[in-house]
């Protein structure tokens, strides 16, 4: 915000000429990463589980990622290269959402995918930033400054926010677990497909193994489809993009 | 009988050349033809986000006219910028991506823009006052975000117009692009502002 508009645009306009050099960090398997000490590891852990409750709740993906340096390029060009190679947000949705501070630098930027425009406009990203983020980063309340930051976009995304739910207490499984006991005509289905499926394991024994692979593999890929987040599971990328969209600040 | 059978025999191996070059022939097309329409679709998205800059200089000309006796020529030069990437883009010019010379003209005024855009925020920097007001720091925020959008579409766009270009005249694609004429030129691509290569002294 202290500098130039020019600067900006000549920076980003160098920086995406010539920037494909700077590596990116492996995605991060957590929902907050400080790779920088930036906040306290009880103040970090407490946000990663209420991201993931959020993440269950919403599906939306919202990711922390503090570092120390972007090593060169400005955070705005760097965290669209993250953020595209890290896929956050769900495949065909692009419905993730990432805070980026480069601790090192005195940057942060709120990266939005394109699928959530509509909710975090770049007025209410900068806004935060302003108003949330930086104010508290530079009286030294750094876990502060991330979780407020982290609620209010929270907040954007869902009135509910985050905070109700520490991610302790999961609600059931819809559909899967409801729902358990079968009606008799239900049975009487079962009851005829398992007879088919004897007749043919006489008949044409290979076919009905080959039948029966595939049923138990289907059904193992779709559990592991949307098992982001069972059983303590951390961040995992689905294929979101962003277009640029967000704002950044510094401080 | 023998004669007959030979004569067969060259007839099938004629069409079985005809049906594997009709059909790596038809490969080529239809590869050409995705990566141009890829092409086309983030050309759109360049188009989106230029338009949404555009649509942000009213209401920022109107916002600084208000501070009192803010420099003339700035503004003038600003609106004009403006008045001409409306011309540019508006429907006179239909196929940019394909007719290098529209390309060039459309780059021209958008960058034309961006840099009384950016001469603008400079000469703000000498009105506290107005820097200071709700409305225009939200105006800028909202300007430097669709700077960063155009700057990142752009690059896809080129992205997709490398991939296209590489496609277009690597062999043998490139007899079937030749084949087909105007449909597949090859497609140009976003330069960095004169001046964008070197680093500002100033650090953030």
């Amino acid at each position: 915000m202290r500098a130039g508009f020019a600067l900006l645009i000549l920076l980003l306009a160098t920086a995406f000429a010539g920037a494909a050099e700077t590596p990116i960090p492996a995605a991060p398997a957590r929902w907050v990463t400080d790779d920088a000490g930036f906040m306290s590891v009880d103040a970090a852990r407490s946000l990663d589980r209420k991201l993931e409750a959020f993440a269950l709740a919403t599906g939306r993906q919202f990711i922390v990622y503090i570092g120390k340096t972007t090593g060169g390029p400005p955070i705005e060009d760097w965290a669209v290269r993250a953020f595209e190679a890290w896929k956050v947000g769900r495949k065909g949705l692009d419905d993730g959402i990432a805070l980026f501070i480069m601790a090192d630098d005195h940057q942060v930027r709120i990266e939005v995918g394109y699928g959530l425009e509509p909710q975090v406009t770049d007025l209410a990203a900068s806004r935060i930033i302003r108003e949330i983020i930086v104010p508290r980063i530079q009286a030294g309340d750094h876990d502060g400054a991330v979780t407020a930051g982290a609620a209010a976009i929270a907040h954007l995304l869902s009135p509910e926010g985050i905070g109700q739910s520490d991610g302790t207490s999961r609600q059931p499984r819809g559909p899967g677990t409801q729902g358990r006991s079968f009606s008799i005509w239900q049975l009487i289905v079962f009851g005829i497909i398992g007879v088919l499926f004897l007749i043919l394991l006489v008949t044409h024994p290979s076919l009905a193994i080959f039948l029966l692979m595939n049923v138990l593999s289907s059904g193992r890929r779709r559990g592991s489809d949307n098992s982001g987040g069972w059983g303590g599971g951390g961040f995992g990328g689905g294929g979101g993009r962003s277009g640029g969209g967000g704002a950044s600040g510094s401080w | 009988m023998m004669r007959n059978k030979t004569g067969l025999l060259i007839a099938g191996a004629f069409v079985l050349v005809v049906l594997v070059l009709g059909l790596s022939v038809a490969g080529s097309y239809n590869g050409l033809v995705r990566l141009d329409q890829a092409t086309e679709a983030q050309w759109a998205q360049v188009e989106n986000t230029y338009q949404r800059r555009a649509d942000l200089v009213p209401n920022l000309v109107e916002t600084v006219k208000g501070a009192s006796n803010f420099e003339k020529e700035t503004l003038t030069a600003v609106t004009e910028a403006r008045a001409k990437v409306g011309q540019v883009t508006s429907g006179a010019v239909q196929n940019v991506v394909n007719d290098p010379a529209a390309f060039e003209r459309f780059q021209q005024a958008q960058d034309q823009l961006s840099s009384a855009l950016s001469r603008l925020m400079v000469v703000v920097e000498r009105y506290p006052d107005l820097k200071a007001t709700q409305n225009f720091r939200d105006l800028q925020s909202q300007l430097e975000g669709t700077e960063n959008r155009i700057a990142v579409e752009r690059m896809r766009f080129n992205e997709a117009a490398q991939a296209f270009n590489t496609k277009r005249n690597s062999f043998p694609t490139v007899l079937v692009a030749g084949l087909f004429g105007e449909r597949f030129q090859s497609k140009a691509y976003f330069k960095s502002q004169p001046g964008a290569e070197k680093a500002p002294a100033v650090k953030f």
